[in-house]
């Protein structure tokens, strides 16, 4: 419509520019013709009268060559006239599917808030900047940067290159990404990654804490990921595999665990997963994963296996996620195997701008799991997942408040046992925004 | 020490909250209204589809099928905010608002996906004139805006789940 408008303003400005031209030669040939024809029409008639009529004429000629003017002097009285004529064929408005610009897209993340644990003084927050960006450089060509700043257990806000993503998408069957990603090991991964906004809860589940927090599971990882959709009619059947260099272990607080730019071995992590999305219950999706690599850690070589199975219902009313994960430790040089489990599985319903939410997690870990080796439960401070080797289960409570469209305010109440420690509780409040 | 809420009394609380949502949803799921003026779903002309399926619908509006078959991409089209055709379609067919829309595209982006929301524009005659326009473009109008006698251009009406907009059946109503 708009693009009509101009169009015609255009047209109508350009006319009334040429009026008085068109306007004066009107007024010579009228002049012209007059003089001419008069003589012929109006012979009885004196040179006086002549001269008056075309006087007359002349005054009305400049009256609306000066009605003209005015018009071209007033482009607000010329829209209203324009809106006034009748409705122009409507515009033609190109899909913006393969359009390059605008090239860079952006959407920042934040949270504040604080939180109360019956074994930590209380404490306001800082939580997370989050900036996300996004650019599609073709139609088949896209890059995705994020860069997070987080406050750390010193006190100090890092920044961290969360994730940068080339991604070149052939089809809805193929698409292939390389770069810095966050791996596809379950679902809450990959759907929820760092802005809070997004999340209903204050807090990721424990077994899905990011690895440079303390999270026991490679959340991040540098390599390549492809993608597609398996043509399966109405079963909606997905694709995933991924490469990588797999995770670095050591200490947390000097290792950083993506192997950003030097793999510790040539043994790449190998990821595959399928999963469905229904056409009849399209809000509803179940998957698996299953993740191989094998790790450089002091001491024996280490192979590590992740399995991951997901059940999820999320539409704008309901959410309902169900996860389970296994990871298995195996040292073939002695024969010992280690496993871990957890899962968590998560309920809420939003009633307008209010969403009430239960979470329930459980995770456990051997203590002599060897790659876990350096976590240790002395540091270990709830709800963060930094250093925690173990059991620990219970259950979250919460209520999820928009009061803006893209503002919430999240109350959270945590109840969590640890095997051989204390059961702990805790409140946290945050309030999680985008702009 | 603070003295921790028992653990039943959390439980039953939650017990509570899962029972009553799984009935809420057991109640509401898939209860479609569908009472009023019929919204039709336009294609293109030189689009060779005639059915869709409600299912399929929403594939396409939220940019979960980027292709047609003939290879086309799909380019979504519906009237600005506030149009209660707008309002009835994402309703029924996504299960949405328009608020949930820009959420559902926000998240989509930030996960990564190649996902392109509706394009907008003014009117039911702009809606039109972007699908006759566009070879993979599919929109929707009030019945009243369509007149399906050729007069409309360059579009054409598909049937949804196997209905046209004036069967009884007809499940896309406002």
């Amino acid at each position: 419509m708009a693009v009509t408008r101009v169009e015609m303003k255009t047209a109508s400005a350009t006319s009334v520019l040429k009026a008085p031209r068109i306007v004066g030669l009107a007024l010579c040939l009228t002049l012209g013709f007059v003089a001419h024809a008069q003589p012929a029409t109006n012979a009885p008639a004196s040179a006086d009268d002549i001269s008056r009529q075309l006087l007359q004429r002349i005054d009305q000629l400049e009256a609306k060559v000066k009605q003209l003017e005015d018009k071209q002097s007033a482009p607000a009285a010329a829209a209203v006239a324009v809106a006034a004529a009748p409705e122009p064929p409507p515009p033609v408005e190109m899909p913006t599917v393969n359009e390059v610009a605008p090239r860079l897209k952006m959407i920042v993340f934040g949270d504040v808030g604080g939180q109360g644990y019956t074994h930590i003084p209380d404490t306001f927050l800082f939580g997370s900047l989050d900036l996300f960006m996004r650019a599609r450089l073709s139609d088949k060509v896209s890059v995705l940067g994020e860069v997070l700043f987080t406050a750390e257990n010193d006190n100090s806000i890092s920044p961290d290159v969360e994730r940068l993503l080339l991604t070149y998408r052939q089809n809805d069957y193929f698409t292939a990404s390389i770069g810095r990603m966050h791996s596809w090991i379950g679902y809450y991964n990959t759907a929820f990654n760092k802005g809070e906004f997004l999340e209903t809860t204050t807090d990721r589940p424990f077994i899905f804490a990011f690895d440079d927090q303390g999270g026991v599971l490679p959340m991040q990882e540098v390599g390549l990921n492809m993608t597609g959709k398996i043509p399966s009619g109405k079963l909606g059947l997905n694709w995933v595999v991924e490469a990588g260099n797999g995770r670095a272990w050591g200490d947390p607080n000097t290792v950083e665990p993506a192997q950003n730019n030097q793999d510790a071995n040539n043994s790449k992590s190998i990821n595959g997963g399928l999963f469905i999305r229904p056409e009849k219950f399209s809000d509803l999706q179940m998957g698996f994963s299953v993740r191989h690599d094998n790790l450089t850690i002091p001491g024996p070589a280490v192979h590590e296996t992740i399995a991951t199975a997901h059940a999820v219902f999320i539409n704008s009313r309901y959410e309902i996620l169900n996860e389970a994960v296994y990871v298995r430790h195996d040292e073939p040089a002695n024969g010992s195997v280690f496993n871990t489990s957890a899962f968590y599985t998560q309920i809420s319903r939003a009633f307008g701008s209010v969403r009430p939410y239960f979470r329930y997690q459980f995770f456990n870990a051997p203590n002599d799991d060897p790659v876990y080796f350096y976590a240790s439960q002395k540091d270990f401070v709830p709800p963060t997942a930094t250093s925690f080797i173990g059991r620990l289960n219970g259950p979250s409570l919460g209520l999820r408040y928009e009061f803006t469209e893209h503002s919430a305010l999240k109350l959270q109440y945590d109840r969590i046992s640890l095997r051989g420690f204390d059961t702990v509780n805790g409140l946290t409040t945050q309030v999680a925004f985008t702009f | 020490m603070k003295k921790p809420i028992s653990v039943a009394s959390l439980l039953t609380a939650a017990a509570i909250l899962a029972v009553a949502a799984s009935i809420s949803f057991i109640v509401s799921v898939r209860s479609v209204e569908a009472a009023g003026d019929p919204i039709v779903v336009i294609v293109n002309n030189s689009n060779p589809v005639d059915n869709l399926s409600l299912g399929e619908l929403k594939k396409l509006f939220l940019s979960d099928r980027s292709r047609w078959d003939t290879g086309k991409a799909v380019a979504p089209v519906m009237p600005a905010p506030g149009a209660p055709e707008r309002t009835a379609f994402l309703k029924i067919v996504c299960g949405m608002n328009d608020t949930d829309l820009g959420k559902y595209f926000m998240q989509a982006a930030f996960t990564g996906k190649s996902a392109t929301p509706p394009k907008d524009v003014a009117s039911a005659s702009a809606v039109k004139s972007f699908v006759a326009a566009s070879p993979g473009a599919i929109g929707f109008v009030k019945a009243g805006d369509f007149h399906g006698d050729g007069s409309d251009g360059g579009v054409k009406a598909v049937k949804i789940d196997g209905a046209a907009a004036a069967d009884p059946g007809y499940k896309i109503k406002m």
